[in-house]
């Protein structure tokens, strides 16, 4: 007797039969095989057992995801599409460079090197300030929590000139002297902006003056409004309040 | 872009030329099996969520460089088949978590009801019973219906190797779940000369 021979009557090797039932075996030893099987009562009973096995394995009920894992997960590939989202529009920045459409295609340009991209690919044609903003960037991120404080090197932004700052906020979530999502809000209220969390919010200085600014979706795939704020004077009755509010679009 | 209508292979496109939402819509599609998939072969929730969202992630940063379109359902499954897999590995020795009762809507009758969900809770138990390494394709093949081809490219074994391991596994859910009397599915023990030299196409036992 060999490891792999098996019965084949009468009492029955249960796993014969199930590999008989599964197609395990090769046609010859199943060819062989059938007409044993199908004479004898005890063969058919164990065959029949493993199709109720398998009606019952069948009968076993979906197993819809719970909510809250589904919204885990969403936000878990949200906070994943997050930074990568500008570098979508790499075409189109590096067209609008081209062209000299303004500070819009420098803001994506500025994304796409927050994720290591346009490094090369898109090289800045900034004025020196703003090649000493971005160097200051790419030295000093403002990622999660790790707020700089007033004294440190907060991004610098001249003008409308966000591009050089652009994937810092994106990659912040540092609310400085606002604190938190509902005092922005309530700033973003003064001038009738309705926003739910940004995706990216970082202290920043505009013309040398502290201030807050936000990068918000802006209703379509690779579209943001960026907003910034006056942190000492904002308020949901204070228009002027909000310094800025521009939006950009791939 | 994400519109419902798209294709898998749309969206995975769509993905890669940078809709924010295209891979989202792509799990949405996909997360109720996978999530059958993951909570009966690891057995813990909290466990099957971490690994399908770990595969997400990976599948999410793999999928721009993903080219055959044909095959983006396999591919991802076989992604969250596999993070499962790691799982099942690192953890030998697990307690067996009882799996929640999610069906769709119960029978009319408070008895049938009562009956069918025993029988459900039995038959989850048993699978559970099972060596890993028939649980998965049991699940995969009879519980939520993949083909052979299909859970051996899944799995990354060979057909034979799965139909072997369903085998094996269904015999001995048909002795614990009563379906076989008097019979011992290890009864291998030859009482007669006629036997038969086992034509296995793949056994990994």
């Amino acid at each position: 007797m060999t490891g792999n021979a098996r019965r084949t009557g009468p009492p029955w090797s249960v796993d014969l039969l199930a590999d008989l039932h599964a197609g395990v075996l090769d046609p010859r030893t199943e060819a062989e095989l059938r007409p044993l099987v199908e004479n004898d009562p005890e063969a058919r009973e164990i065959l029949a057992a493993l199709d109720a096995t398998l009606e019952d394995l069948h009968n076993l009920p979906p197993i819809p995801m719970p909510r809250h894992v589904a919204d885990r997960i969403d936000a878990a590939l949200a906070e994943e599409a997050r930074p990568a989202a500008p570098v979508i529009d790499f075409a189109q920045a590096k067209a609008r460079r081209n062209k000299r459409l303004g500070w819009g295609a420098g803001l994506l340009a500025a994304a796409a090197v927050a994720v290591g991209v346009a490094v090369v690919a898109l090289p800045q044609d900034n004025t020196a300030g703003d090649t000493a903003a971005q160097s200051d960037k790419t030295t000093t991120p403002v990622t999660g929590s790790a707020a700089p404080s007033d004294g440190d090197r907060m991004p610098a932004v001249r003008g409308e000139n966000f591009g050089p700052v652009f994937g810092d906020v994106l990659k912040a979530q540092n609310y400085g002297p606002l604190e938190n999502q509902d005092k922005l809000a309530d700033c973003l209220r003064g001038a009738n902006i309705s926003a739910g969390k940004p995706l990216g919010v970082s202290p920043i200085t505009l013309d040398d003056k502290p201030a807050v600014m936000a990068i918000l979706p802006a209703g379509a795939p690779g579209a943001y409004r960026i907003v910034v704020v006056d942190p000492r004077t904002c308020g949901p009755d204070n228009p002027d309040g909000v310094l800025a509010n521009s939006t950009i679009e791939p | 872009m994400t519109a419902a209508a798209s294709s898998d292979a749309d969206l995975i496109a769509a993905h890669a030329a940078g809709d924010p939402h295209a891979f989202s819509e792509l799990v949405r599609r996909h997360r109720d099996r996978m999530w059958a998939v993951a909570l009966r072969t690891l057995r813990d929730p909290e466990e099957a969520a971490d690994a399908l969202q770990e595969a997400f992630i990976s599948a999410f940063r793999a999928a721009a460089s993903f080219r055959a379109e044909s095959q983006v359902t396999t591919w991802l499954h076989r992604i969250v088949v596999n993070a499962c897999l790691d799982r099942m590995r690192r953890r030998q020795t697990r307690p067996t978590v009882p799996l929640p009762e999610a069906g769709p809507g119960e029978p009319v009758a408070p008895r049938d009801a009562m009956a069918e969900r025993e029988t459900r809770l039995v038959v989850q138990a048993a699978l559970n019973e099972l060596p890993e390494e028939q649980r998965a394709p049991i699940v995969l093949v009879d519980v939520e219906g993949y083909s052979v081809a299909e859970t051996a490219q899944l799995l990354g074994i060979a057909e034979g190797t799965v139909k072997s391991r369903c085998a094996r596994g269904r015999a001995k859910l048909a002795k614990v779940l009563g379906h076989l009397r008097n019979q011992s599915a290890d009864a291998n023990v030859p009482v007669n000369d006629v036997q038969v030299q086992q034509g296995r196409q793949l056994e990994e036992r």
